[in-house]
Order: structure tokens, then C-alpha cells, then sequence
């Protein structure tokens, strides 16, 4: 069955113009239904036992803004996810010494075996190395346009994963576990702040138009968080699922439909008065109506200027890169009408090893020939827009991989292996230092040597520049205090400008 | 633990268990204390509860163990910390004199009367039994449970109170919640009406709404039984075990799937779910339910053990020994941690890296139960047919028989035609489970198969065979029989164990023996055979173990010589139809068959599936249900990290719940697992049924009358109502275990009956309804919402067991894609609970109703309520789907005139008739848009999701 967009929502209209509902909703709850609701959660009990701060959920809307645990410096979040495992060696992190002995066992490593197996001689990254911006950042070729931004950037060259397979890892990097069903970053922060947008999701991931990355959902779960947090995925290929008005229902017989159910509901509400499940049930046949006219609004990327598009890459030749290029437009607008939390994925693994992803086994050259334009061109398009529309003030911008790669090829392979034990991410945007490098790995880019991080620091930083204490924030599952960082996480305080 | 000294602990713990701090008769000793100080009573607990927290264990802060007496008069890093008859000498009273200890954060400063009390031990000698040795676990204290923490001790069956509420109360349960609700001067609520009971009990038991003719019928129902009967019935239903075996199915994360980046489907996971809906039907008892799951290979009850193996498993090979035994450890951790949080309530998988920070559970208890799990892996087992012996006796003869039918099937194996008509393929396409290319009968010294194309990456074969043109056809190929193989390349030069050369030529099928080329898309490997011989075929395959369908040579030749190099074409599969991912394995289509022997081609076939059907191989049931092996030992790891083992640990249970058991090392791998299934199972365990009535209230009640039902431990909470809770455990076994009779005991109880109405004055003062002065009205779960649809479509199927239905579109990726299907039929309209279950990947309609992924275990469903529910509901292509059917029900059963329709569509949906209003709306809305509208409007009211 196709599904039509048409001008959806006159039931939609209808119930926006039917205004203050939620307030009233509200208003008739009162405080008792919400203290029933918190403690249902656990959040009062966990609050006196370890000094969580439950979040001030009101039940009509769970999605509502809330205040955070102290100032914050960033309001949003913009995580840029490059699945498969992007090698810093071939990005980010220079090695002269790796490019000098080329060609030769790593001294102390020679009998080393990595998650597929032997490995090979040390191999300097085919992508030439060269200073970039006012700092003079070395960063590779691969991916100019955004080695170009290095001023923006602030590296983190020591992160350290707890595993070296993408599933765990993707897991560790987007839930803090490496095993599954924990809730995603982004959940934690919707559940932490909702959001000010009130037409929109508060989370939303956009997987690559080539399908979605290795663990899928799992990266925008909302675990046993209630499913309100979880993230909405859709991008400039695929709307959110079920948005449109099926074609066979003409829109005066939805409107006459849903009127009716609103009747049925009202006057269920009323059988049961002050309950505040029910009236949330109503009010969130309002955000889908609201939905069904901001959803197709924010992903309609014919209203930017055509010089935008052009930034973006919108229209180039290669669909890939278009693709994804409509994607970070879609970022971006997105990111303007006040989502909270926003995942942008670059590389899917549908389609194998290394052919979608950065998973850069056996032909590390040729597959990132391939991977880097797609990323560079739009990406630094976007980091540029947000800059020059001085978004970046607000938004806090985190490129990360679930791990790192070996600087030695594998054996009978000219790719990289999984490397867990030292990788780059960076930051850029809202609190947190400009042109900056923290943390290192040694010599030859195998591991971390120098401030080494874990993603558990990476977590409580990202939380800290929301506001939110990463030790407070917890859910109460199963009679275990949960957090995103588990018992781990320090904030990285050399970061924060 | 060497067996002297785990018997003394196990004495130990039976007595603290038996009178906490009580004096122990081994007390009396020579340096016995003064008179006015006792050890036990007075100095114990101010170092259990003040000192031990950091000073005990393998790794005590400042190597300072303040267990056990030597350890403090030796002292660590600080020197002594205890000198007898010497306060001043005494370190450890210095700094709690000082306040020093323990530090900020750790707890608070002595009081004045305590620091004098340790100064008078002290003095009077410092009297410390030899033999006892302090837990850090005695005493419950304001930051953790301790041994006499409330879930731990034995439930004692309490008095049922008096109640005020004589008349309202109909059984034991209401006479404790009549005396909760006494006591905040609150009043039960009345009984509901009997279309709601109907309505209630029919979802609670179930998960299915009731008909129109069944409200008819029981509205109808004059005599006083009428709900007792009710009650019955429905217990009786063969679908109650659908209802409540998902509740359990969630409590033990029980997914079909892997999990992580392949999270490919289990074909064979599904009988364990039937095993669960069969067995609560049955209603076992409890303790057999429990032992049937932890060792049901030794029980008769085979497939009860996928419970071990419901959880998530990483099937990513790694190469890296760290990551292999992590792998490993998280999956013993899944089994031991589902294990303990189902049938205990307990969270001991918070102490694999550590002590238990807020339970009495150590890191050694873990590791024992970690041993009782050490032989258990994840994968299918082949179950045996009841006939599996008699199979054995006759194989030898239906082997022989076998293997003269398939020679003479061959003969009708066409031969490949090597350059023939590219556009008259007449041979069965390539398929990943294996092909046969027959010539005619050749010598040949050499051998060699040459892939052009693959349907993905380099081309793997898992075995090549090549037969003799004889009467007795032999595999010459085999390395055994004196062949030897060369090839173009391998895959990452045979660094990987799975794919080497020569696996191509050892007998072992499947993609872990299978030689794989170094080349995307092509590749040759070629065999020398020790001298030369006719050949008349060659047998290949992917993987003929029916696992990866993936790096299949879908273009190659097959090539013989005599001498080197004279190589002569003798097959290709260009005479074969072009390859599809979805097509049937077929070795013999028989279309080529002339018809004048159709008919012994036929026979022969038959004759075949006969014999190849009496195979004792062909009875063996494959389910997903682990396999066991003895293990090695098992050591603790020190912070969990399987890099740092440390000392062995043998299989055994939680000291800290009594009763305790330990094992030798070399016990049998199922002795462990029944040892610990009776341990749990025994009604001496003082959780096990605690947690089975508090689980069951919760269902029946929407919250447990502890609201963690799979934690009972110290950050689980406090039960609303103790007493009831253990005289509900108690009455649980005193009934054999029954879990239909605590139904019946709930269900026919006034508690349960009451209204469900809102009364100001109660929500006043207890707004979470947790002392249950109403019914406590909720929204359904994901499954009896979908079933209820279907239900009220009239297209509910109501088949019982079986594999499951697919919610998604079929396919074959390494990672498994999931792509929601859009049109469903008979077999997607079954019941949700046989919906194959994925991780991570949910329902495209219903997973958005916080149904659990299966990735952790559910213990208790959120309730939330989002934009993206409205819209499933009123746009999804399910939906769609059944609003028409719905409509089109509608208009059968009620005919053209709408207020007829319309009175039918509410009694379908909502178990009710329209009231005047309701009904001239609908009649509007149906008349001017059908009665479709007004289907789609009812699937989306509240009424319909929630039950009152």
C-alpha cells in the first residue's frame, strides 16, 4: 500500500484552533496525578536514596520543557555518527612516526590479533596529512572541506571503547552499555529536558538514505524509559512512519472520524475525571495533528535558497552525497525549530562490510575514496550554516564512530582492523573550546596514552553542557538505578571553554 | 572454598539467619567479655555497620580487614589497627575518636556513647571470638540490605485481621486491604457492574475482549455463580496460557532473534514459547515450572531449557581471545542474571564485577552461580523422536536402501551441457545448500572449479566432492583418500580458522570448514587426486549447514585434466537458470525426465523421502534450547574482567537466602542446574513465592504489592501490604503451588470486583491507589490491543502454537533488515504472543505501546502515551487494513440501516451498546462518510485500549 501525503490535517486544523487544551488538561490534573506518575517510576524513592533529580514530568506532556540540574551551556544537541568505524588514523589523528615506518611491524605488537584476525605490518594512511585553518591542525585529505573547520573543532583524541565489535559498540556509543536495551543518549536527554519545540519530536534520528547502522534502532532506543523518549527516525527519504493520511481515507471522512474519537474521548475523560493518562491520550492525538503539519513543513527542503542547496550538495550528481546532503539540511531545520536531540547517521550496513560504512577491512583506500566526499561536502556545509546562523551558540555538535582502527593492516588485506583502544571524536559548538586537541594516542595511533577517555566521560561531558548532571539523572528499572553512564564518567573539564 | 570451611559459613549464616545478633553458643570461649559487653550484641554491629563497608573483602581499603580479629590486631597499611587492652595504642579507635572515620561519604561519625563503648572493649581485652568472622551483610543498615533485610527471612504467615467491612469482604485478601484502607479512614469501592467484570476478567485472564452474544449470555446469568463460573471458564480457556505466558515471556526477555549488528532470526526459539503457554495452562507447579526451565533436558521437558537461552547472544566471531571471553561472560551473565531476577527477585547480576552495593550478595555468589551456567551455550540441540532407538537399530539397512535409490536417481540428474544454447537452461539454478554437475564418465588426474560471479563477495565452497563412475561411487577428492588441493587464493591468506584451504577437501561441511577465496567475485581451487580415475560428477555447496546463503559462485567451471594444464571443460553453469535468492534447492527437477520412465522417477522419488524419513537424523527436532557440556572450571573475575581470573569458585547458590548448597568442581554440568532448580523450588527459599504472588497481583492489579516484582532486594521497595504479601506466599504453597488457584483466590475476591470510579476524597489521600480503594483502570498492553482489533474485525485467527508469524518482509542479509510488511493475511492475523519476536526491531503498529524489545528483561511494561501511538492507530497500513474489515463485518452481521450498524460497531468494539447521543453522532458520521469512519473512530478511543 502507498501512502500519499496529501494537505493533511483538517482534523488537525481543527483541534489546533481548539486552543488551550492542554493548559486546561493541565490545570485539572493537579499535583497528586503527577507525584502518582513519578512514583510510579521510581523517581521520588530514587531522589531521597542517592540524590537523583527526577525530572519534572507533567503527564499530560511528557514533553514538555524542562529546567535542567544547573545553567547550561548548550540547549541542543547535534550528533553526527559515522558508523562502521571511521579510522582516526585517516582522518584526524596525525602520526608522523606511523608514516615513517610504514611497512613495518609495531615494535612491542608483532604478534597481535585484533577482532578479525593477525595483524600486519604498520601502514601510513594513503590520505596526505597537512595543517588546516588558523590553528594548523594537521587533518587528512579525506576530508578537506571539514578539515577546514578545524577552528571549531575541540578533538578528543583518547577515547577508549569497551569493545571491538560494531554491535556492542554502536551500542556503547549511543546507550553507554555495550549490551542491549539500554535507552539511547538522545532518550536520556529528552527524558531529562523534553523540548522546547511542541510540534515536533524532542529526539529524532536521520539513518542514511542507504538504510539504517549496524545495531539500527537500538542507537535511538528508549530502552525501558517510557517509549515517549525514544527517537523519532525518519529523513529526507522516508517520513515518519504512518504520518500521512492513507489515500483511501478522504480528508473530510479523517476529520469526521477523529472528531468523533474526541468525542468518545472526552467523554470517556469525563467518566474518569482527573485521570491523567487519559487526558494525555487526547493530547496526543493533538501532537499527531500537529505533527502531520510540521513533519512534511520541516522536511520540505524545496523552501531553502538554491544556494543553500548548493552548500549542502543537495543536488549533486552522485545520490549518495545527495542523500546524505538532504539529510544534514534536514539536520539543520530540524535543529532550528528547537529539537532537542538530534542523530544524524552517516553509513548503514544493509549493504556489507565497508560498501556502506566506514568498516574499511580490506580496502581501506578504495572504500573511503567512496565514504569521504559523501561525509565532507555536506557536513562541513552544515557545521558551517549552523555557524553563520549562529546556531552554534545553542547547539553542541559531536562527530563520533563506535571506535577506532588500527594503524597496522590486517594480514593479506590493505585495510584496518576494529581498534577500540584509541580514537578521535570532536566536539564543536556551544561551551565547548574552539581549536583545541585533548588526549593522544601513542606514537603510532594504536592507543590511548594521554588523558585517556572513555565514552562514559564523553556522556557526562555531553550531559554536563546541557545542564545535567550525569550522576543524577537516573531511572529506576527493575529496582536498579540506571544511568547513561552506568557507575562510570568523569566531565571532561579541559574541553569546556 | 575448601568443604570444612564452607560448611562453617553455611553454619554461620544458618544462625545469623536464625536469630540475628543473637548470642551463639560458640561464643562461651576463654577471652569471653566482661559481663556488661558482648561482642556480638555490642561491638559487631558498630563495625559491621560503621567499618566494614571498605575494611572487608578481597581488596579491603588501607589492607585493612576488619573481619576477623586477626585481621585487625595485624593491621594494614597504618600498622595495627586493634591492640588489646590498649585504647591508646589502638589505631581504629583513634580515628573514629578522631572522626576520621568513617570518612565524609562513607557514613556518619560514632556517637560519643559508641566511641566510649569500643574504648571499654578495648580495654576489657577486646574480646573476639576466634572462629567468628564478621559479614559485611549481617546487619541492613541506611545504605543496604543486610541478612535480615525483610525479603530475606522466612515469610511467616500472618492472621487474617478483623474488618470492619464485614460485608464487603468475601475472602482472606480483603480482610488486609479492607484493614489498610481502615486505617487512612478510606472505604472500598463498590462492585462493579457485571458487563465490566465480564470486560475485565476477560482481558485480565486471556487478553480478549468479550463478544456481544458472550455479554448477552452472562448479563443474562441470574444465578449467584455466574462470575465464580465465569472465573472458571476462562481459567479453563486454552487462551489464558496465551495471556499469562506473555507476561512471562517478557519477565525472562525471551526473543526470537540474536540481538546486536546481525540480529538474525531463530528459526527453531518458538517452542519454548509453546512450552510456556502449555505449561501455565497445565498449571504446574510452580517448582516443576522452575525446574523444567533450568534442566528440563533432565525433566522431559526438552524444550523448557530455551529459557537459559532466551536472551540476547553476540554471533560476531572475534578473533582476539579478550573478545571471545567477554562474549562468553556475557552470556553466562544474561542466563544468571535472568535466572535471579525471574524466579528470586533478586538483582545478582549487579555483583559480577563487585560485591553488591545494596543487596547481601558477593562477587563469590555470583561466580557459584555462574558455574551452575558454565557448560550451558547458546544454539539449537537436536531433540530425539520418541522412536529414536528402533531408528538407530534399522539405520544401517535404510542407509543401504538409500543409498541405492539415489543411484539410481542419478541417472536422471542431466547431464551439464557445456556450450549449448545460452537461452535454453535446462538445469536447476545454483543454490547455497548444494549442487550437483554430472558429465559423462571422464579420467581425470585434475580437478578444478573456477568461479566467475558470486551473489556477494569472494566465493566460499564449504566442500567439493568428486565421484568415481562406478557402481559403488567414491569421493575422491577427499585429503583422507590421498587428494591434494591448490587454489587461486584464500581469504585473509588462512588467517581465519574457518576458512582454509583445506577445509575444501576434509569431509566437514558447513561455513566453519569451507575454503574462501581471496578475490571478490571469483577464484579457483583445484584438486589432485592420487591417481587417475573416471569421474562422472562433482558435488559443491555454500554451506550446506543452511546458514549464510551469501558468497555463492552463481557463474563458474569445472575443469578436468590428465596431465597438467590439458584441462577440458566438463560443466559450467551456464546451463543452469540464472540464480534468485528465493529459489528452492532442487537437485533433481525431473522435468527432464522422458516421459516413459516419468513414472519410476516418480516412485524412486517417493521411495527416497521414504527412507531419507526413517533416518534417526530425519526425526531429530532442531530447538533453540542450548546445549550443555562439562565445563571447565570457573574463577572469579576480579572487576568482572575475564583477563583477571582469580581464584576457582564452584557452582553453588546466594549464601545470603539460606538453605545454601555448594559443589564439588568436577560435578556433572546437569547437576548443577538441578541443584539449583530445587534449591530455588524449595519452600524454604524465602523469595521464590514471595515473588510468584507479588508477580501475579501485579498483572491482576497493574502494580505489585512490591512495585519491582523482579526486585525484592533492598532498592526494590517496601511492600504496600507485608502481611498480605506473605500470607499470599504461604497460601501459595499450602495450595501445592497452584498458580490458577491464586488467580481464583484474586479474582473472586471483593478487592478485585470493586468500581473503578474516581472518589475525590480517597484520591486525595492516596492518589497512586496503592492501598486499592478502586479497581485500578489501565490501558492494555501492545498484544490484546492488536487482538482485540482483530477480534472486533471478526479476523482474529485463534490458531494455538507453531512457528510464529513474520511482522516484517523476509530476507537473508549477514545483517538481518527489517522492513515491516504491509499487507497481511490469515497468517499474520494470529494472536500477537505468536508473532515472531525481534529484538530491538519492534511492531511497526503496536511496539510504539511500550512493548519490550526482548533485549532486558520486563519485569513491568511502562505506560506511555505518544503522538506516534495516535498515528499507528489511525494510519498504519494494519489499521487500515482492518478498519475495512471491520466495516465490511459490520454491514454483514448488521444490514443496510445504519443505527443498526452503528449499534453493532459499538457492541463489537467496546462490549456496549451506544448510548442516545453516541448513537445520533454515529448514525451522522456513518451516513455521511460509512460506517468505516465510524470503525476507524472506535479502534481509536480510549475506551477500546483501556479496561475499567
Amino acid at each position: 500500500m502507498t501512502q500519499r501525503a496529501h494537505p493533511l490535517s483538517h482534523a488537525g486544523r481543527r483541534l489546533l484552533d481548539r486552543r488551550g487544551f492542554l493548559g486546561d488538561a493541565a490545570a485539572s490534573l493537579g499535583a497528586i496525578a503527577l507525584a502518582g506518575l513519578l512514583e510510579q517510576n521510581g523517581l521520588l524513592a530514587a531522589e531521597s536514596a542517592t540524590g537523583s533529580i527526577p525530572p519534572a514530568i507533567n503527564p499530560a506532556a511528557p514533553l514538555g520543557a524542562r529546567t535542567p540540574h544547573f545553567a547550561p551551556r548548550a540547549k541542543q544537541v547535534l550528533m553526527i555518527f559515522c558508523s562502521g568505524a571511521c579510522s582516526h588514523l585517516d582522518t584526524w589523528d596525525y602520526k608522523p612516526e606511523l608514516q615513517k615506518r610504514d611497512g613495518q611491524p609495531m615494535p612491542g605488537f608483532e604478534k597481535l590479533v585484533t577482532f578479525q584476525g593477525p595483524s600486519g605490518n604498520l601502514a601510513r594512511s594513503p590520505y596526505e596529512f597537512r595543517p588546516r585553518g588558523q590553528c594548523g591542525k594537521h587533518c587528512s585529505d579525506l576530508l578537506p572541506n571539514l578539515a577546514e573547520l578545524a577552528d571549531e573543532m575541540c578533538f578528543i583524541h583518547s577515547l577508549t571503547a569497551k569493545s571491538n565489535t560494531h554491535g556492542p559498540g554502536e551500542n556503547q556509543m549511543s546507550t553507554g552499555f555495550t549490551i542491549e536495551g539500554f535507552p539511547s543518549i538522545g532518550a536520556w536527554v529528552s527524558y531529562a529536558l523534553g523540548s522546547e519545540c511542541d510540534n515536533l519530536p524532542a529526539f529524532v534520528a536521520i539513518p542514511d538514505t542507504r538504510g539504517v547502522p549496524q545495531t539500527g534502532p537500538a542507537n535511538w532506543s528508549s530502552g525501558f524509559l517510557p517509549a515517549v523518549f525514544q527517537g523519532t527516525s525518519f529523513n529526507s527519504q522516508r517520513p515518519i512512519l504512518n504520518l500521512a493520511v492513507p489515500s483511501e481515507i478522504a480528508p473530510a471522512a479523517d476529520t469526521a472520524a477523529r472528531d468523533f474519537a474526541r468525542l468518545l474521548n472526552d467523554r470517556h475523560l469525563a467518566r474518569h475525571a482527573g485521570d491523567s493518562e487519559l487526558a494525555a491520550r487526547i493530547a496526543s492525538y493533538e501532537l499527531a495533528a500537529k505533527l502531520q503539519l510540521s513533519a512534511p513543513e520541516v522536511g520540505d527542503l524545496s523552501r531553502e535558497s538554491a544556494a543553500t542547496a548548493d552548500m549542502y550538495g543537495v543536488n549533486d550528481a552522485n545520490p549518495l552525497l545527495a542523500g546524505f546532503a538532504r539529510n544534514c539540511l534536514l539536520a539543520r531545520r530540524l535543529l532550528e525549530r528547537g529539537v532537542r536531540f538530534v542523530q544524524l547517521f552517516n553509513g548503514a550496513y544493509a549493504m556489507g562490510e565497508g560498501v556502506g560504512n566506514w568498516d574499511g577491512h580490506k580496502q581501506l583506500k578504495s572504500d573511503y575514496d567512496r565514504h569521504g566526499p559523501i561525509l565532507d561536502k555536506p557536513a562541513a556545509a552544515l557545521l558551517s550554516d549552523l555557524k553563520a546562523r549562529g546556531m552554534l551558540r545553542d547547539t553542541l555538535v559531536v562527530w563520533t564512530t563506535e571506535f577506532g582502527r588500527m594503524p597496522v593492516f590486517q594480514v593479506g588485506a590493505k585495510g584496518r582492523d576494529h581498534n577500540p583502544e584509541g580514537f578521535t571524536v570532536w566536539l564543536a559548538g556551544a561551551g565547548v573550546k574552539r581549536a583545541t586537541s585533548y588526549g593522544a594516542t601513542d606514537e603510532f595511533g594504536y592507543r590511548a596514552v594521554e588523558n585517556v577517555s572513555t565514552i562514559y566521560d564523553l556522556h557526562a561531558t555531553i550531559l554536563h553542557l546541557l545542564g545535567l548532571d550525569h550522576r543524577r539523572l537516573t531511572f529506576t528499572h527493575n529496582g536498579a538505578e540506571r544511568r547513561l553512564t552506568d557507575v562510570h564518567g568523569h566531565v571532561i573539564g579541559d574541553v569546556l571553554a | 572454598m575448601p568443604r570444612a570451611r564452607a560448611h562453617r559459613r553455611r553454619l554461620w549464616l544458618a544462625g545469623i539467619a536464625a536469630g540475628l545478633g543473637g548470642l551463639l553458643p560458640s561464643m562461651a570461649l576463654a577471652d569471653a567479655p566482661p559481663p556488661n559487653l558482648d561482642f556480638n550484641r555490642d561491638v559487631a554491629p558498630l563495625l559491621v555497620n560503621n567499618c566494614l563497608a571498605c575494611h572487608s573483602g578481597s581488596d579491603p581499603a588501607g589492607a585493612l580487614d576488619l573481619t576477623r580479629r586477626a585481621g585487625a590486631t595485624t593491621g594494614g597499611d597504618g600498622g595495627p589497627a586493634l591492640v588489646a587492652g590498649k585504647p591508646d595504642e589502638s589505631i581504629l579507635l583513634d580515628r573514629v575518636r578522631d572522626g576520621e572515620m568513617p570518612p565524609e561519604g562513607k557514613g556518619k561519625r560514632l556517637a560519643g556513647e559508641e566511641v566510649d563503648r569500643l574504648a571499654r572493649w578495648i580495654a576489657a581485652g577486646a574480646a573476639w571470638p576466634e572462629d567468628r568472622v564478621l559479614s559485611p551483610y549481617e546487619f541492613t543498615t541506611e545504605k543496604r540490605a543486610g541478612l535480615d533485610w525483610w525479603s530475606l527471612r522466612p515469610p511467616v504467615r500472618p492472621t487474617v485481621p478483623a474488618s470492619a467491612h464485614t460485608a464487603w469482604v468475601r475472602n482472606s485478601i480483603d480482610s488486609f486491604i479492607a484493614q489498610a484502607l481502615e486505617k487512612k479512614e478510606l472505604e472500598p469501592s463498590p462492585e462493579a457492574d457485571r458487563a465490566t467484570l465480564l470486560r475485565r476478567a476477560k482481558f485480565d485472564l486471556v487478553g480478549l475482549p468479550p463478544s456481544p452474544e458472550e455479554v448477552d449470555e452472562f448479563l443474562a446469568d441470574a444465578a449467584p455463580d455466574a462470575y465464580e463460573r465465569l472465573i472458571e471458564r476462562l481459567l479453563a480457556s486454552s487462551h489464558y496460557g496465551e495471556r499469562w505466558g506473555r507476561h512471562w515471556l517478557d519477565v525472562v526477555r525471551f526473543g526470537e532473534t540474536d540481538g546486536y549488528e546481525t540480529n538474525k532470526p531463530r528459526a527453531n526459539a518458538w517452542p519454548y514459547r509453546d512450552y510456556v503457554i502449555r505449561a501455565l495452562n497445565e498449571d504446574r507447579p510452580w517448582p516443576r515450572f522452575i525446574l523444567e526451565q533450568l534442566a528440563g533436558d533432565q525433566a522431559g521437558e526438552d524444550v523448557a531449557t530455551g529459557f537459559l537461552v532466551g536472551g540476547t547472544h553476540d554471533v560476531v566471531g572475534i578473533q582476539n581471545i579478550e573478545g571471545q571471553l567477554q562474549q562468553r561472560a556475557n552470556d553466562l551473565d544474561d542466563m544468571l542474571s535472568a535466572t535471579a531476577t525471574s524466579f528470586l527477585g533478586v538483582s545478582a547480576g549487579c555483583a559480577r564485577c563487585h560485591d553488591h552495593k545494596f543487596d547481601p550478595i558477593t562477587q563469590r555468589d555470583y561466580h557459584a552461580l555462574q558455574a551452575i551456567f558454565a557448560g550451558v551455550r547458546h544454539g539449537e540441540r537436536d531433540l530425539k523422536p520418541d522412536d529414536y532407538d528402533e531408528r538407530l537399530r534399522e539405520e544401517p539397512d535404510v542407509r543401504k536402501a538409500l543409498a541405492a535409490v539415489e543411484r539410481r536417481l542419478l541417472d536422471f540428474e542431466p547431464l551439464a551441457r557445456v556450450g549449448g544454447p545460452a537461452d535454453a537452461p535446462h538445469r536447476a539454478a545454483v543454490h547455497p545448500l548444494g549442487n550437483v554437475d554430472r558429465f559423462s564418465p571422464t579420467a581425470a588426474r585434475f580437478v578444478r572449479f573456477t568461479v566467475s560471479a558470486t551473489n556477494q563477495s569472494e566465493p566460499c565452497v564449504d566442500e567439493l566432492e568428486i565421484y568415481t563412475a562406478e557402481s559403488s561411487p567414491r569421493n575422491v577428492a577427499l585429503a583422507s583418500a590421498g587428494a591434494k588441493a591448490t587454489a587461486s587464493g584464500v581469504f585473509a591468506d588462512g588467517a581465519s580458522a574457518l576458512h582454509k584451504l583445506e577445509h575444501i577437501n576434509d569431509g566437514r561441511f558447513g561455513n566453519g570448514q569451507s575454503w574462501i577465496s581471496s578475490q571478490v567475485g571469483g577464484g579457483w581451487v583445484a584438486i589432485e587426486l592420487p591417481e587417475p580415475v573416471e569421474i562422472d560428477r562433482v558435488h559443491w555447496a555454500r554451506d550446506r549447514e543452511a546458514k549464510f546463503a551469501d558468497r555463492l559462485a552463481t557463474k563458474y567451471k569445472i575443469e578436468a585434466a590428465l596431465t597438467p594444464g590439458d584441462w577440458r571443460v566438463v560443466a559450467t553453469g551456464d546451463d543452469r537458470r540464472p540464480y534468485t535468492a528465493d529459489a528452492k534447492p532442487e537437485t533433481l527437477s525431473g522435468e527432464t525426465v522422458p516421459s516413459e520412465r516419468a513414472a519410476e522417477f516418480k516412485s524412486l522419488v517417493a521411495e527416497r523421502e521414504r527412507l531419507a524419513a526413517r533416518l534417526p537424523s530425519a526425526g531429530m527436532r532442531k530447538v533453540y534450547a542450548g546445549t550443555f557440556e562439562q565445563p571447565k572450571e570457573t574463577h572469579r573475575l576480579h572487576r568482572g574482567d575475564p583477563m583477571q581470573p582469580r581464584e576457582e569458585v564452584t557452582a553453588g547458590s546466594i549464601a545470603a537466602l539460606g538453605n545454601a548448597f555448594s559443589l564439588e568442581s568436577d560435578t556433572p554440568e546437569h547437576e548443577r542446574r538441578l541443584a539449583l532448580a530445587r534449591w530455588i523450588g524449595d519452600a524454604r527459599n524465602p523469595l521464590t513465592a514471595r515473588v510468584l504472588v507479588n508477580r501475579l497481583w501485579h498483572y491482576h492489579f497493574g502494580r505489585g504489592l512490591v512495585a519491582t516484582p523482579s526486585n525484592l532486594g533492598f532498592h526494590g521497595g517496601h511492600p504496600s501490604h507485608p502481611e498480605l504479601l506473605d500470607w499470599l506466599a504461604t497460601e501459595l504453597i499450602e495450595r501445592g503451588w497452584s498458580v490458577k488457584a491464586m488467580h481464583r483466590l484474586i479474582m473472586l475476591s471483593a478487592t478485585y470486583r470493586q468500581a473503578s470510579r474516581p472518589v475525590e476524597r480517597a484520591a486525595a489521600v492516596d492518589a497512586g491507589n496503592h492501598l486499592l480503594w478502586r479497581y485500578p483502570a489501565r490501558r492494555l498492553e501492545a498484544e490484546p490491543i492488536r487482538d482485540a482489533i482483530l477480534r472486533a474485525s471478526g479476523r482474529l485467527v485463534l490458531d494455538v502454537g507453531g512457528p510464529g508469524y513474520d511482522a516484517f518482509e523476509s530476507n537473508n542479509n549477514y545483517v538481518h533488515v527489517y522492513q515491516p510488511r504491509q499487507s497481511f493475511g490469515p497468517a499474520e492475523w494470529r494472536r500477537m504472543v505468536y508473532q515472531l519476536k525481534p529484538r530491538v526491531v519492534q511492531d511497526a503498529t503496536f511496539g510504539e505501546f511500550d512493548c519490550p524489545d526482548a533485549s532486558q528483561v520486563a519485569p513491568r511494561r511502562n505506560v506511555s502515551t505518544t503522538a506516534l501511538q495516535a498515528l499507528n492507530l489511525l494510519n498504519s497500513p494494519f489499521m487500515v487494513e482492518q478498519t475495512r474489515e471491520f466495516a465490511e463485518r459490520v454491514r454483514t452481521e448488521a444490514g443496510e440501516n445504519v443505527s443498526a450498524q452503528a449499534r453493532r460497531a459499538f457492541r463489537l468494539a467496546l462490549a456496549r451498546e451506544p448510548d442516545q447521543e453516541e448513537l445520533a453522532r454515529a448514525v451522522t458520521l456513518a451516513e455521511a462518510h460509512g460506517v468505516q469512519a465510524l470503525c476507524r473512530a472506535l479502534y481509536n478511543a480510549s475506551e477500546f485500549v483501556y479496561v475499567d
